[in-house]
């Protein structure tokens, strides 16, 4: 079957792809893909290039701390690799600054290729001012993980779609057990967790148009009080220096936290590490629900010499029935991809068992309120964040503080 | 001095100093020059540089991140330099004594230095974790309860600072061993002849004796705990809370986080005027010193 | 002998020039009497007085006492590194801690063979920082004398010039470094990995300070023997600089070998890359599994220890053929 699909595809691309004179190297640069997934971005350039005679793709990968300063520097030498990946909010400065190719002509030119293959919430993050500049490449989200084991022993019922943050205190305050350290429940005191928590209870950091600042609205330190709450007065989200250096994923899966909010891009390594019963569940809401909605896209450099090669090659590595077959075998991201069959793959894992979760967190997704100076912002946002956590200051005061800053940027 | 004399001397530069300078022009000081250059732009290393004069300076001088960077580093320095030079004064004269093993304690004592600042600051992330650290678990076991460290504003920077000179000591002990090897023995036989006691020869024979390593040890420390980057942004990333920020750090984000490259350039250059402003003062006043000694 | 020594003593960066305070000029003419007969000057660091001493004394007791403390905390945390990469996970995270890994193994090393070429890593590492410490040490050794010993015009300002390199963070040179070799056409070379860590005002300092303490004497009767500076520097002066340019070495190495940024930046290709990026990549972005990173880090310092090991061996074998008997 496999090989029929793969031979029907061979013969497509010949037809479509014009012959090459000479073979055309493409360089494509990945934080993603390592240390994890090397072999699965192999096995997807090796079908790329059965596929692709006359191109062939070579890599380079960097761990996500050092990848940024890498691309920024070859960029600055004209040197930027023909193809590479960018997460969303980089993505926005990228094609800001005019570092990407616009890929709008070649897709037009590209007959027999409908970009309706893509989510197309997720394939417009990519697009600036109507151009497209870049190609989604997989998404992921934020839920709520939870042992199932820890809420049988203390009797409590498993989370539902319709908890709020009332249900989840109490029963994190029925599953925190300190004698056993283990902890009811778990969400970072940081600048992503409170963007997406203050939108859980209708706040926002910036007004729509991006012009005024709301971070510091009542209900925002309404927000930032619970998320404080959780550790130091109700006592079922344990502290830094409780957690002592290990992080909260580690301590999930050494059975400490009973409900977890983290990423998707988890479920492989807790399907294969978590030595118990577990799930996942919406994220509880106060006066509405909201998810994290992270992408990471691919983009063509704008001083690309070989600009088409470059843009099958992501096309290939974003849509392709193999590179989805592999990115989904091996939970390497979810690949954004419109097409239900080929997500099917996904949902039919037996563990967890509520997949589907993943995708109905879509609908109530908020994207990060990105500006020029968008990394300025978090770090500032993340400082006052850090002072209130730390009782430095008030919410209110680390909120108001936080104001000032992003005013200074905007 | 004779034409073949000064033949005989340029040769001698072109082939001693050359080959040297060559390279240091070239890898060295061509970048920082550039940098130089770039401090007077704005860049964001994507698209194209725009010239905008001493604007970068004017910010940096009045911007509060550079100078809680400053201070923070300030703060490190002093606790750094002085425990550093100290301890491995005090160390290279008991590795000094012909005493057996010696050999062996002064590998073991250099250990740290070869190991790589990710090595050694995951380490001590770990040693200084609050709850299964082995720092805690020493001071509990005298009856003292531990402070949270690195989760700490108020104790993060000596944590950094532990760490550093952890690390550190055995490079300083190092280069006073070398110091200590070249002081003439027949000083120390005369002085015993006269009677002076350890203590004695210590101040008026090996102290003098060292200064030129001391002011060696001193000027590249200093220099180089200026520029204290690596364990911080390991252990801390400059947190919690910004305790730890410092000014390599703050020059770091701007650079590749911020996409300021002309401004990151431009507090480097801020940097490099309060070092080389602070290299100019320690050797005036270890001139002083020389001369009121003699 | 041509002259009384006079060491120059001086902690001055632009006059190399200076004298013992006058009081103690009687031992110096002692101690060039010493030299002039083969003394032991250079061979012996300890007072005579001690050497003579029989048996373990106090302060022997003492020393002893403090170096052990000192050498326990210095090796604990490499002991722990080496502790915790034979741990298993779940047995990492315990108090109180536990020093000998139970059960032990091996699987965190296997893992770290298994993630990267780590062989070729190493290779790369042994091959960069092994070249580019033996241009360091001959570079800086030349370069060092030249400003210790040779008088020309400027020499004050270039020196400052290559201590100004030390000055400036090496987070804003990479990018023009990195412009300047992808001119030369030398991204992800070997050249670019090795030449900029060839070069280096502190190596210069270290050795200017040293020929600046060294006595001039010995030259000066090669001088009158019609030798010129290059003759002197290559038959007489880098031998007797042996110690520090051993000292250089082990700093060179270890700066080479633990580079982590500029190796980063300049190599694209896996087959460059050196251990330390091999290391940072063990590092994931959502979970660090410790017990594989510290067999990393295990890894990536014994090789270095080893040289320092035996680079130790080689300056005290220095210190006893100085070339003065």
């Amino acid at each position: 079957m496999l090989r029929r699909t793969f031979t029907g595809l061979l013969l497509a691309s010949a037809l479509i792809t014009p012959a090459l004179a000479e073979d055309v190297t493409i360089k494509y640069m990945t934080f993603s893909a390592a240390p994890n997934y090397l072999k699965e971005l192999d096995a997807t350039i090796a079908a790329f290039e059965a596929e692709h005679p006359g191109i062939k793709v070579t890599y380079e990968t960097a761990a996500w701390d050092a990848y940024f300063t890498k691309l920024q520097t070859v960029v600055a030498a004209k040197q930027a690799p023909d193809a590479f990946e960018l997460n969303f909010e980089n993505f926005v400065t990228y094609a800001e600054k005019g570092a990407l190719a616009d890929l709008t002509p070649l897709i037009a030119a590209d007959t027999g290729f409908s970009t309706s293959v893509y989510n197309p919430t997720a394939l417009a993050a990519f697009a600036e001012d109507g151009k497209q500049y870049g190609l989604v490449e997989s998404f992921s989200n934020v839920v709520l993980f939870y042992n199932k084991d820890l809420f049988d022993a203390a009797g409590v019922a498993y989370p539902t779609a319709d908890w709020t943050w009332t249900e989840e205190l109490a029963a994190a305050q029925k599953l925190t057990n300190a004698g056993a350290g283990v902890w009811g429940d778990f969400a970072p005191i940081q600048f992503w967790e409170f963007y997406k928590t203050i939108a859980q209870n209708g706040g926002s950091i910036l007004s729509p148009d991006k012009k005024t600042v709301t971070i510091d609205s009542p209900q925002n330190i309404e927000t930032l009080t619970w998320m404080i709450d959780k550790v130091s007065t109700y006592k079922v989200t344990p502290s830094d220096v409780e957690m002592a250096g290990q992080s909260s994923e580690d301590l999930f899966k050494a059975g400490k936290i009973a409900m977890l909010r983290t990423g998707i891009w988890l479920l492989g390594d807790f399907t294969e590490n978590a030595k118990f019963n577990w799930d996942i569940a919406l994220e509880p809401g106060k006066t509405s629900k909201a998810h994290h909605f992270f992408a990471n896209g691919v983009a063509v450099s704008a001083n690309s010499a070989h600009p088409a090669e470059a843009y099958q090659w992501i096309k290939f590595l974003t849509s392709s029935k193999a590179a989805v077959d592999l990115r989904i075998a091996a939970g390497w991201e979810l690949p954004a991809v419109s097409d239900a069959a080929a997500v099917q793959g996904y949902l039919d894992q037996p563990v967890p068992e509520s997949r589907e979760v993943v995708f109905q967190a879509l609908d109530t997704a908020v994207v990060p309120p990105v500006i020029g100076n968008w990394n300025q912002l978090t770090d500032a946002v993340g400082k006052e964040l850090e002072a209130a956590k730390l009782g430095q200051k008030t919410p209110e005061q680390a909120l108001k503080d936080a104001k000032a800053a992003i005013e200074g940027l905007l | 001095m004779s034409p073949a004399a000064d033949r005989s001397k340029y040769l001698a530069l072109a082939v001693l100093l050359l080959p040297s300078l060559a390279g240091m022009v070239v890898f060295l000081m061509a970048p920082v020059l550039s940098s130089l250059v770039l401090s007077f732009s704005e860049w964001d290393l994507i698209g194209e540089i725009s010239w905008v004069g001493i604007d970068n300076y004017v910010t940096a001088l009045a911007d509060p991140a550079v100078l809680g960077a400053l201070r923070n580093t300030l703060t490190f320095i002093l606790g750094y330099l002085p425990s550093v030079v100290i301890i491995a004064l005090g160390l290279a004269l008991l590795l000094n004594r012909r005493i057996r093993g010696r050999v062996v304690f002064r590998a073991i004592y250099f250990v740290p230095v070869v190991t790589s600042w990710v090595a050694v600051s995951l380490i001590w992330k770990w040693l200084l974790n609050p709850q299964y650290g082995l720092v805690n678990f020493a001071l509990g076991a005298v009856g003292i309860k531990g402070p949270g460290w690195l989760f700490d504003p108020a104790w993060a920077m000596t944590g950094v600072i532990l760490t550093s000179v952890w690390k550190d000591i055995g490079f300083v002990t190092v280069i006073y061993l070398a110091g200590l090897q070249d002081i003439p023995e027949p000083l120390y036989e005369a002085a015993a002849l006269d009677g002076a006691t350890p203590w004695q020869r210590f101040w008026s024979i090996t102290f003098p004796m060292l200064a030129p390593t001391t002011f060696f040890v001193t000027t590249i420390s200093l220099i180089s705990s200026f520029q204290v980057f690596d364990q911080v942004w390991i252990m801390t990333q400059g947190g919690p809370a910004g305790a730890t920020s410092v000014m390599v750090e703050l020059i770091y984000k701007n650079a590749f986080s911020y996409y300021k490259m002309g401004y990151a350039s431009a507090i480097s250059w801020v940097l490099f005027a309060l070092i080389f402003a602070v290299t100019i003062a320690q050797n005036l006043l270890q001139k002083k010193l020389d001369r009121s000694d003699g | 002998m041509a002259e009384p020594a006079n060491p120059t003593v001086t902690t001055d960066l632009t006059t190399p020039t200076g004298s013992f305070p006058r009081k103690r000029e009687p031992l110096l003419a002692e101690r060039a009497a010493d030299t002039a007969n083969g003394g032991s000057r250079f061979r012996g660091n300890d007072s005579v007085l001690e050497r003579k001493r029989r048996g373990v004394t106090l302060p022997d007791l003492a020393t002893y006492a403090i170096l052990i403390a000192g050498a326990v905390v210095m090796l604990l945390p490499f002991a722990w590194m080496v502790s915790t990469s034979l741990k298993t996970a779940g047995a990492t995270f315990v108090t109180p801690p536990n020093w000998l890994p139970d059960p032990a193994t091996s699987d965190n090393y296997a893992k770290v063979f298994d993630s990267a070429p780590v062989g070729q890593f190493l290779f790369n590492s042994i091959f960069v920082s092994v070249t580019s410490t033996v241009l360091m040490v001959l570079f800086c050794a030349m370069s060092g004398y030249a400003f210790a010993r040779i008088e020309f015009r400027g020499r004050t300002v270039l020196f400052y010039a290559y201590l100004a390199t030390l000055m400036i963070p090496q987070q804003v040179t990479l990018t023009p470094l990195f412009i300047i070799m992808n001119w030369l056409g030398w991204t992800n070379s070997y050249q670019a990995l090795i030449l900029p860590s060839s070069f280096g005002a502190f190596g210069t300092f270290l050795l200017r300070q040293f020929f600046l303490r060294l006595p001039k004497e010995i030259e000066e009767a090669a001088f009158i023997d019609g030798a010129g500076y290059i003759r002197i520097f290559f038959t007489i002066a880098i031998h007797l600089a042996r110690p520090a340019l051993a000292t250089l070495a082990v700093f060179a190495f270890m700066a080479s070998w633990n580079s982590f940024l500029w190796p980063l930046i300049i190599t694209t290709d896996q087959s460059m890359m050196t251990l330390p990026l091999g290391l940072s990549a063990l590092q994931g972005r959502w979970t660090t599994d410790w017990n594989v990173l510290m067999a990393g880090a295990v890894i990536a310092t014994l090789p270095i220890i080893a040289v320092y090991v035996f680079a130790q061996r080689f300056i005290i074998k220095g210190l006893s053929h100085t070339g003065l008997k």
